[in-house]
């Protein structure tokens, strides 16, 4: 048989995105690659907690953190094109605001 | 492994990380995978969230990037999944054009511009030209073998011998111990089940083996779903029970070889295969640009 490579196929292969290809270790990296995003922690309480951290997802990470990162994204995007505004919409300002009044990160 | 990153993050330049611990860029280059390139190549598709890719090249090693000014995050499943798309079909293209790459995980951002991203390939042209050779010509493909009519209780009973005695013993038991041989009895069943299981799996894996380079067995069912709803993602809506799963690196002059072993397997009564790729070599990727212990490879930590 010939290995198929449709889009059914793909779709198995995403989540494989998230946690493997080449990891950068290097001064210059930005990377969120080992950090769930908040659309896959929605995904992990589906696919159980247990076997994503077996696969170490599950850093101990503050959603609240990664929430204003995809507000402050949002934003970029207005700034750059009028985009559709989404449904987090509401949670803008609120974040905003608890952006301004946030202490340091801990490196955990 | 993170908490090393991150401390090294803090330690770059505690100015550029905003309040909520996730670092601002100003200028930086998301990367989705390197490749064997010459001055001048490029890759004419679309990336993640519609930016234009650019392949930036020294020494004849290209990495395939787009500028973006941020981390990509969303809680729009559907928006992550389009996203996740587009970074597959972009490495893809990529390994078409140029052979195998060497992909790189989802969001992976090199701070700085293509200046920064030449001399950052400069710095670990070494390392780079090791992995580049190591994988070249190899692709990743995954197998899945399903049941898709399992095998039922009573034909197992009919084929052990220890089954047929606690069923027999439980017909002539009273209620509490029969409670207790039954409990013994679906334990018998299970670990049957997964013997079978281990048996089928093991044969095929050493099979494999004569013909990949590696091959490693996967969790039964994948890890993260991205599907819409629960149903979708607690099963694949296919009938019949996953066997294993297992993901291979493999030269490409060796997929027909593979392709035959499979065709084997799928000529038992009742058995289905799953043959996909060929894929980037994700599980097979290695560490870059660490000083520390060689990343372990092993894509199933159980």
């Amino acid at each position: 048989m010939r290995p198929r490579k449709d889009d059914e196929a793909l779709v198995d292969v995403l989540d494989v995105l998230l946690r493997d290809g080449a990891i950068l270790r290097a001064d210059v990296i930005v990377s969120v690659a080992e950090i769930p995003l908040v659309g896959i922690k929605l995904t992990a309480a589906i696919a159980g907690m247990e076997t994503m951290n077996e696969y170490g997802l599950f850093e101990e990470w503050d959603v609240e953190r990664r929430r204003s990162a995809v507000t402050r994204r949002q934003h970029q995007r207005d700034r750059r094109r009028d985009d559709d505004r989404t449904k987090r919409d509401h949670e803008q300002v609120a974040l905003e605001q608890s952006r301004e009044t946030r202490d340091e990160p801990d490196s955990s | 492994m993170s908490s090393d990153r991150a401390d090294r993050l803090e330690g770059v330049d505690d100015a550029e990380t905003a309040g909520d611990g996730v670092p601002e860029i100003d200028d930086g280059r998301y990367l989705y995978c390197l490749v064997r390139a010459d001055a001048g190549d490029s890759l004419e598709t679309t990336g993640v969230d519609g930016e234009p890719v650019s392949v930036v090249v020294e020494d004849g090693i290209g990495a395939v990037v787009h500028a973006c000014d941020g981390i990509y995050d969303s809680a729009d499943l559907t928006q992550v999944r389009r996203w996740l798309v587009r970074h597959q079909t972009v490495v893809d293209e990529a390994g078409e054009a140029f052979g195998t790459p060497i992909p790189f995980q989802f969001d992976t951002i090199l701070r700085g511009d293509d200046e920064g991203v030449r001399e950052w390939l400069r710095e670990e042209a070494d390392t780079l030209e090791r992995a580049l050779s190591g994988l070249a010509n190899h692709w990743e493909y995954r197998v899945e073998v399903v049941e898709i009519d399992p095998i039922s209780d009573a034909e197992l009973v009919d084929r052990d011998e220890q089954l047929q005695a606690l069923e027999s013993k439980i017909d002539d038991a009273g209620e509490g111990t029969a409670y207790l041989l039954e409990k013994q009895f679906d334990k018998r069943l299970t670990e049957l089940r997964a013997g079978r299981r281990e048996s089928m799996t093991t044969d095929l894996k050493t099979r494999l083996d004569e013909q990949a380079r590696e091959v490693h067995t996967l969790e039964r069912s994948p890890t993260a779903s991205l599907a819409d709803d629960v149903t979708e993602a607690a099963g694949d809506g296919r009938d019949g029970e996953t066997l294993c799963r297992l993901t291979i690196l493999a030269h490409e002059d060796d997929e027909t070889a593979i392709g035959s072993i499979l065709d084997d397997v799928a000529a038992t009564d009742g058995l289905e295969i799953r043959f996909t790729g060929p894929w980037p070599p994700y599980t097979f990727a290695p560490e870059l640009g660490g000083d520390d212990e060689p990343a372990d490879l092993d894509p199933n930590q159980q």
